[in-house]
């Protein structure tokens, strides 16, 4: 079995009301990211997908309780950190990529100013060079005119191109060993999404990353991962390999998962 | 089946213009002609900009064309004064993408559904009960929930509550505007049937506006792919996506991933992003990032052209069959 680089294990939460009540949310959440591996974390609304991801950073709610599990990031419990120690492992070694990228970035800075203020914070340079890194890690996610680009503000880029420069700050500019990414795609045209998981795959390949892809798009994932762990009201309900999952699902809500998302070539054949 | 096979509404060369700053002119839908079947589904397929939403509000004149013709059974809608417009919404109706905005927080679905009966039928309320509870059966909820309101239902129960105040007033068209891009894909199937299932018992002529092909493929009659504003391939669902001739088409169909393993697609690509709607050129959309395009395409505006059964492309080299690049398939 190889190498994981992290292990979520025995993880269970639940949120606080504010009557102190606790509502379960995550029960008994294990699962593993190979080294090197893209695994998809794939779940529809609520099954717990992101707020497992969240937890990793330390960015859970404040209104969600730890009740007992333990996250392992190269063998080092997360869970137990001080918020200093914590935030030294978050975008560091640890970065993450959001759904609404547009959102994600200041409106009120340029993206190349962002990214270099993030490469000084974690590097420490001149902000001459920190700006010359953040232009090369924009040319790198394929922007056309980086140096253009880098002086434009966020609302200034079209959402597939804001969604590549928060690939290069994430990924690039941080420099992490594992990036994780909610919905990257969601709310992209078809012709971008391809575009930009195309550039996923080619930073995980190329740079000694490990992915972990948040999505509920199982299309998604049949290109792209290798792993697959399914996820549901805040369970695992399988981990597998991307072939197994999709050729020989064995969780049946998997199977109802993966029929659902398939409209069409599960009538084309049966027919 | 006895459908009657002509069109219920017709759409002729619908344009809409909006001007913006420094008198300049975003062209959000150039030319866009169609007809609506009774019993059956168009679907207007396309990008974020490429104008099918506004193609549906200008046919209910939520938006005012610019330009064009609309006709509802013989009658054109452009020219009737606002009380004649608003009798014809009770033939034409919507069903919105999130149904958690178009349906009011503080009305209950009782409310909501009884609210269009008395607005256009002027319907007692003892029918209007009556009614109600009918759709609810219709629609796959029970008369409980028309004591609820919205946030007390789920996002496929709410929307199957808008689904039930669109076709309360038995329209003969309802017009779907991503009606499933908000829901989870175990319900976005769920409501798939539904709207099948209404379609038959109902004969509904829909309007299905998406960008999720594969739902496009379960659901539509007919395909209309959309790109800055105009239509660049029409025709029967099974041609436009067995043999989709149209570059942008192919390039579009070969971008969406399929949830099956080993799928493999050819992709092909479209150079750089969608160019800007304002002022464009008399050209083909496509200049620029078309890997078929050769020096003529800059000078004219192609016009849909027919190639097959009803099946229409807007590419002079496709239809001119010398195609530079091999088909996938």
């Amino acid at each position: 079995m190889s190498e994981a680089i992290l292990e979520v294990r025995n993880y269970s939460g639940a949120f606080r009301s504010a009557t102190g009540d606790l509502t379960p949310i995550l029960e008994d959440v294990s699962y593993r990211l190979k080294t090197g591996a893209m695994t998809a974390v794939v779940g529809e609304t609520g099954s717990g997908k992101s707020l497992t991801a969240l937890s990793v950073l330390g960015l859970q709610p404040a209104t969600f309780v730890r009740t007992s599990g333990e996250i392992l990031f190269k063998g080092r419990n997360l869970v137990t950190l001080e918020e200093r120690e914590i935030r030294a492992v978050r975008g560091a070694q640890i970065s993450m990529v959001f759904q609404d990228a547009r959102a994600a970035m200041n409106p009120v800075f340029t993206v190349g100013s962002q990214l270099a203020d993030v490469y000084r914070l974690h590097h420490g340079s001149s902000k001459r060079e920190a700006m010359a890194k953040a232009i090369d890690a924009l040319r790198r996610v394929y922007i056309p005119e980086p140096e253009r680009r880098a002086r434009q503000y966020p609302h200034e880029f079209s959402g597939g191109m804001a969604q590549r420069a928060m690939i290069a700050l994430a990924a690039l500019i941080c420099q992490p060993q594992l990036l994780i990414l909610d919905e990257p795609t969601t709310g992209l045209d078809v012709t971008i999404q391809a575009e930009i998981m195309e550039l996923i795959v080619d930073l995980t390949k190329n740079s000694g990353l490990t992915t972990c892809l948040i999505t509920h798009d199982l299309g998604v994932v049949a290109e792209t991962c290798d792993e697959v762990v399914v996820m549901n009201s805040g369970r695992v309900l399988e981990t597998a390999s991307a072939e197994a999952i999709f050729t020989a699902p064995q969780n049946p809500y998997t199977r109802k998962l993966l029929a659902a998302s398939q409209l069409v070539q599960s009538e084309a054949e049966a027919a | 089946m006895t459908t009657v096979d002509y069109p219920i509404l017709q759409a002729r060369d619908l344009r809409k213009i909006f001007p913006v700053s420094g008198g300049r002119k975003l062209v959000a839908v150039d030319g866009v002609s169609f007809d609506l079947v009774p019993g059956k589904t168009l679907a207007l397929v396309g990008e974020s900009g490429s104008g099918k939403s506004t193609v549906a509000r200008c046919l209910v004149r939520l938006v005012e064309p610019t330009s064009g013709k609309v006709w509802l059974d013989g009658m054109s809608i452009i020219e009737l004064d606002p009380v004649a417009l608003s009798k014809t919404y009770r033939r034409v109706q919507m069903v919105f993408q999130d149904p958690n905005a178009s349906l009011n927080p503080r009305m209950t679905v009782r409310e909501v559904v009884h609210e269009p009966l008395w607005l256009h039928l002027r319907m007692p309320k003892d029918q209007r009960e009556a009614r109600a509870r009918r759709l609810m059966e219709l629609v796959g909820l029970t008369y409980a929930h028309l004591d609820r309101y919205p946030h007390e239902l789920s996002g496929g129960q709410r929307q199957r509550v808008g689904i039930a105040r669109a076709i309360a007033v038995e329209p003969d068209i309802v017009i779907l505007d991503e009606p499933t891009a908000s829901l989870d894909v175990s319900v976005r199937g769920q409501i798939l049937e539904l709207l099948l299932d209404l379609q038959k018992k109902l004969n509904l002529a829909y309007l299905f506006i998406s960008h999720d092909l594969q739902v496009v493929q379960h659901v539509a009659h007919r395909v209309a792919v959309m790109y800055l504003g105009g239509i660049v391939e029409v025709g029967p669902t099974a041609a436009v996506f067995g043999h989709p001739e149209h570059p942008y088409t192919r390039a579009l169909l070969s971008a969406a991933p399929v949830a099956k393993w080993g799928a493999k697609r050819q992709r092909l690509r479209l150079a750089g992003e969608i160019s800007s709607p304002i002022d464009p050129p008399d050209a083909c959309r496509l200049v620029g990032r078309c890997p078929l395009e050769q020096p003529s395409c800059a000078k004219a505006r192609p016009p849909l052209t027919e190639i097959g059964d009803e099946h229409s492309v807007a590419c002079p080299v496709v239809t001119a069959g010398d195609r530079a690049v091999p088909s996938a398939a």
